[in-house]
């Protein structure tokens, strides 16, 4: 088992837990927030799983998820606005 | 004479910065991501350019930013169009789905001649006439297939083997055809079949039809016979014979062959390719099995695993592109699919790849007995005992069949753009929802992605196609003619 | 280079002549009588058989004491380049400063009407620099000539500075086309950006001409070099928006790209963007640069040597092939043009422009070959050379 911390402040508890659920067939994964950190303990599911290479996959997953939910929130309005030309009556040409 | 402007003056002052488009990103491999837009453009970048643009820190004068804004990635100051274009390409991948319910599964009957372990049907032996449909059934069916939307009806008639209850293909045929007149759709037919019991009065019907044949051929003659017992123990050379019957008489374009992967196939992907190809056929899809019918039941289908059916995909595909490179045109369909939704503004209709799933939507399947299925999955879930996805019976109105929750429910929670991981993954756009196999697999309409089989192999073919195109221009041409063939 | 133009040439007109201004011509003595009252006869001996309008009198001299003319007739002297004049042709005399002016020549394989000098795009590359001047009275002339028209002409053009720019009279004259050439093609250069008035598009439409198609060009797939090459902010948005709207109503479209240094490496990328956003175009072509116009002026950032662009343009090409979008090539001499395009090559030059040069000489694929623009003696490539054997076209 192996236990990463990430500063309560900069990560997002979201992105945390979207990155758990990706690496759940490999590992089982406890989270528990606290006042300074968020907590999380990686299990590998299986006697064959390499936990140091996951370690540093799940950093780097951790921090895709926070981007990603960045790009979500930023681009949600012209997102919603392509959609609603799409579907407009306005005739696009197809 | 007038003072011409230099190019500084038309780009968007460096201040201004740039707007994101939506976007989603991926791992390829160790050290690239792949970005995809709205409608699956995609592009290819290392982890920290991914950060710069997502900072708002990319040089316009870089190519990346301008290779990202000729996609579609980013908008700047001094264009807006990508927005009107982002939607009619959006409007253009969705236009499908209006039209739908445009293929039709009638299985005749249950009855067949050969004995092939996978078979996703538990076929009955040749004689009980228990397991033909009756006219009154495909009269009803047929009354369901011309109450669907769709423009363009395909009625493709199945089994067991649907010849051996070659009349009832006939009551079908010619009832379809009295529908058309006043329905006047784009109508099409096809028999799946084995070729193994077909006579020159069924080729002559055909002919007068233009019926379309789809037959089994799983490679050379030992792998095909393994695969496909039959009394006398030559389905392939009946089948061989039966293609060159139906090319003489129906001509050369209407037959297509469909393989089936087994355990014994997995070390033969190019003695496979070899076959279709000295056959002159132009493509082969490389399938993998589905974990229905007595495919279970024999546990062919745990004999293999997902890497090694991946191995035998990408030993197959990489042999295909060479042949390519020297000339043959020869397609793998699979990928073709795949790649129509890559590089190609176009929706290909293939059932098995779409979200949302196309159960219902995309197609019907009546059963012998009446009973009408979301798909030609759902009905080999049931023969196993799984209710789950059958929709009603003949005797249902279209409309009770389409807006049951039988087939609302798991549309809409494996609705891909929502679930979770799907949501966020930037194969999303070439990859298909299949609440039917993670209900079989899974027990659960959405799957947990991460530990579906359906999943992991998905993504390690995109990310298989893609490193191939990146690692050479002459694959990207090639796959380019593939996506619009 | 056929000379179409002349001024300050010698008319003579007879008392009562009703000299039309604009009319077609006849060289046949023998003309039907109805039909010489408002044609032009070309005389080339100096021979006047009765009744025509006008007399276009070639290679003889404008003396008073030449040959009288009718009363009802009118003369202009013309100088022996004029000698090409042909049967079917349609002219426009413009009495006022003795002005001749070619508006349609049957034995020519294109032919174009320049409908305005007016444009709001100013191209770098400007083969027909823009004058703000009211030249509202072409309009007038075309629609007296469209009729006059051999009917059996497979297309003619429409071309400027910027044919939208006359507004819904351009409407009017594609209607004359419909009407009375109803089996020519009509090809429309413009720069689209009027269309973004979805209204204004749909009037093309609705107009019903059985083959009428817009070639509109774009330079890049990003706004900014194609807002660059054309000299007008914002114009890209606005062409794009054109095209998009034109083919809503089923209107046929071409895009053209005119390969210059400026355009030439992104050529890929536009073929890219074109398949991916415009994949309805009906056909993408790719022009060689006319030395002529606004080019001379920026020659140094325009310049390219056509063979050190032909990886790019075959990439694009062959991306545009494969995603099954229609393409040619216009105005490449075939010695510098990879042999994978020459299928695609067309011998596209208008007869009054092209030419061919001094090291064409015993080139063998002469007469499938596009030449150059006369304007090319300013700049060519230094590759052009012979080609020995006829090649195998794919």
């Amino acid at each position: 088992m192996t236990t990463l911390r990430f500063a309560a402040g900069v990560f997002d508890i979201e992105a945390i837990k979207r990155a758990a659920y990706r690496f759940s067939d490999r590992v089982a994964i406890e989270i528990e927030p606290t006042a300074d950190f968020i907590i999380c303990r990686l299990q590998p599911l299986s006697a064959k799983t390499q936990l140091a290479g996951l370690e540093n996959a799940f950093r780097i997953e951790v921090l895709d998820q926070d981007l990603r939910a960045r790009i979500a929130k930023e681009t949600e309005p012209v997102r919603n606005l392509v959609l609603s030309l799409a579907f407009s009556k306005t005739g696009l040409q197809g | 004479m007038s003072r011409f402007k230099p190019l500084a003056d038309y780009q968007s002052p460096l201040g201004n910065g740039y707007q994101l488009l939506p976007f989603r990103f991926t791992a390829l491999d160790g050290d690239r991501y792949v970005l995809s837009n709205m409608t699956g453009e995609y592009h290819v970048a290392s982890r920290p350019t991914v950060e710069q643009l997502t900072k708002h820190q990319l040089p316009p004068s870089s190519d990346q930013y301008r290779s990202l804004k000729s996609k579609h990635f980013l908008l700047d100051d001094d264009s807006n169009v990508a927005i009107d274009l982002l939607a009619l390409k959006v409007r253009t991948k969705l236009e499908r789905l209006s039209n739908f319910t445009g293929l039709h599964l009638f299985v005749v009957t249950l009855r067949c001649e050969h004995s092939c372990p996978y078979c996703q049907v538990s076929r009955q032996n040749d004689d009980k006439s228990d397991f033909d449909m009756t006219p009154e059934v495909a009269d009803k069916a047929l009354d369901l297939v011309f109450r669907s939307p769709s423009p363009n009806i395909k009625i493709e008639f199945q089994g067991g083997e649907p010849m051996l209850n070659f009349p009832m293909i006939q009551h079908i045929v010619e009832g379809a055809l009295a529908r058309n007149a006043v329905a006047k759709r784009n109508l099409g037919f096809v028999i799946a079949t084995n070729l193994a019991v077909v006579t020159d009065e069924i080729l002559a019907y055909c002919e007068k039809h233009f019926i379309h044949i789809s037959t089994s051929l799983d490679g050379p003659a030992d792998l095909h016979n393994r695969n496909r017992p039959r009394p006398g123990g030559d389905s392939h050379q009946r089948a061989v014979l039966g293609i060159k019957r139906v090319r003489d008489v129906l001509g050369r374009d209407q037959v297509s062959a469909v393989m089936t992967t087994t355990a014994a196939s997995l070390e033969r992907v190019r003695d496979i390719i070899d076959e279709y190809i000295a056959l002159d056929f132009h493509g082969i899809f490389l399938r993998p099995l589905s974990p229905y019918g007595f495919a279970v039941k024999t546990k062919w289908f745990a004999a293999y695993d997902r890497s090694s059916w991946l191995k035998f995909y990408f030993d197959g595909l990489d042999y295909i592109i060479e042949l390519n490179k020297r000339g043959v045109r020869f397609t793998e369909f699979l990928a073709s699919t795949i790649l129509s939704k890559m590089l190609t503004p176009f929706q290909p209709g293939f059932v098995d790849l779409m979200s949302p799933a196309v159960i219902g939507l995309g197609a019907l399947v009546y059963n012998y007995d009446g009973s009408v299925y979301a798909s030609d999955e759902s009905r080999m879930l049931a023969e196993m005992g799984d209710q789950t996805f059958r929709l009603g019976t003949v005797d249902d109105a279209y409309e009770e069949l389409l807006l049951s929750d039988k087939l609302l429910d798991p549309l809409e929670q494996s609705f891909a753009a929502s679930a979770p991981m799907c949501s966020t993954c930037a194969f999303e756009p070439y990859c298909g929802a299949d609440p039917v196999y993670h209900h079989a697999m899974q027990r659960d309409f959405v799957g947990h992605k991460p530990t579906s089989d359906f999943c992991h192999r998905n993504m390690a073919i995109f990310r298989g196609l893609i490193s191939r195109m990146e690692a050479d221009p002459e694959i990207r041409q090639i796959f380019l003619t593939w996506a619009n063939r | 280079m056929l000379t179409r133009r002349g001024t300050g040439l010698t008319i003579v007109k007879g008392s009562n002549a009703t000299a039309p201004r604009i009319l077609r011509l006849s060289g046949d003595a023998d003309r039907p009588m109805p039909l010489r009252k408002r044609e032009g006869y070309i005389s080339r001996r100096g021979e006047m058989p009765a009744g025509f309008a006008w007399y276009l009198l070639i290679g003889q001299s404008g003396e008073p004491d030449g040959p009288a003319v009718a009363a009802e007739s009118a003369a202009i002297f013309l100088p022996e380049e004029f000698a090409h004049l042909g049967d079917g042709d349609v002219v426009r005399i413009a009495e006022g400063r003795g002005g001749i002016s070619v508006l349609f020549q049957k034995a020519a394989r294109h032919n174009s009407f320049l409908l305005t000098e007016r444009c709001n795009n100013y191209c770098l590359m400007c083969s027909q620099p823009p004058r703000n001047v009211d030249d509202s009275w072409i309009y007038d002339d075309i629609m007296a000539a469209i009729p006059l028209v051999d009917t059996g002409t497979p297309e003619i053009g429409f071309t400027g500075g910027e044919p939208t720019l006359l507004g819904e009279r351009l409407g009017k004259l594609v209607h004359q086309c419909k009407s009375y050439l109803p089996r020519t093609g009509l090809h429309v250069l413009t720069n689209g950006r009027a269309f973004v008035d979805a209204n204004f598009a749909r009037g093309f439409a609705d107009i019903g001409h059985r083959d009428l198609m817009f070639g509109i060009p774009v330079y890049s797939d990003l706004s900014e070099v194609h807002d660059y090459v054309v000299q007008a902010d914002g114009a890209f948005d606005e062409t794009i928006r054109g095209i998009l709207n034109l083919k809503r109503f089923g209107v046929m479209v071409e895009i053209r790209v005119v390969v210059h240094k400026q355009t030439y490496d992104r050529l890929p990328d536009l073929a890219r963007f074109i398949a991916r956003n415009l994949t309805f175009v009906d056909q993408v072509v790719f022009m060689g640069l006319e030395m002529t116009g606004f080019t001379k002026a920026n020659l140094e950032d325009l310049w390219i040597d056509p063979v050190a662009y032909q990886p790019q343009l075959v990439e694009a090409v062959s991306y545009l092939e494969r995603s099954r979008v229609k393409v040619s090539v216009y105005n490449h001499q075939l010695c510098i043009t990879d042999k994978r395009l020459w299928p695609y090559a067309k011998r596209s030059i208008s007869d009054w422009k092209n030419e061919y040069m001094p090291e064409c000489e015993g080139c063998a694929v002469r007469q499938e070959c596009a030449g150059f623009f006369s304007s090319a003696r300013l700049r060519y490539s230094a590759h052009i050379r012979p080609m020995q054997a006829v090649p195998e076209r794919a």
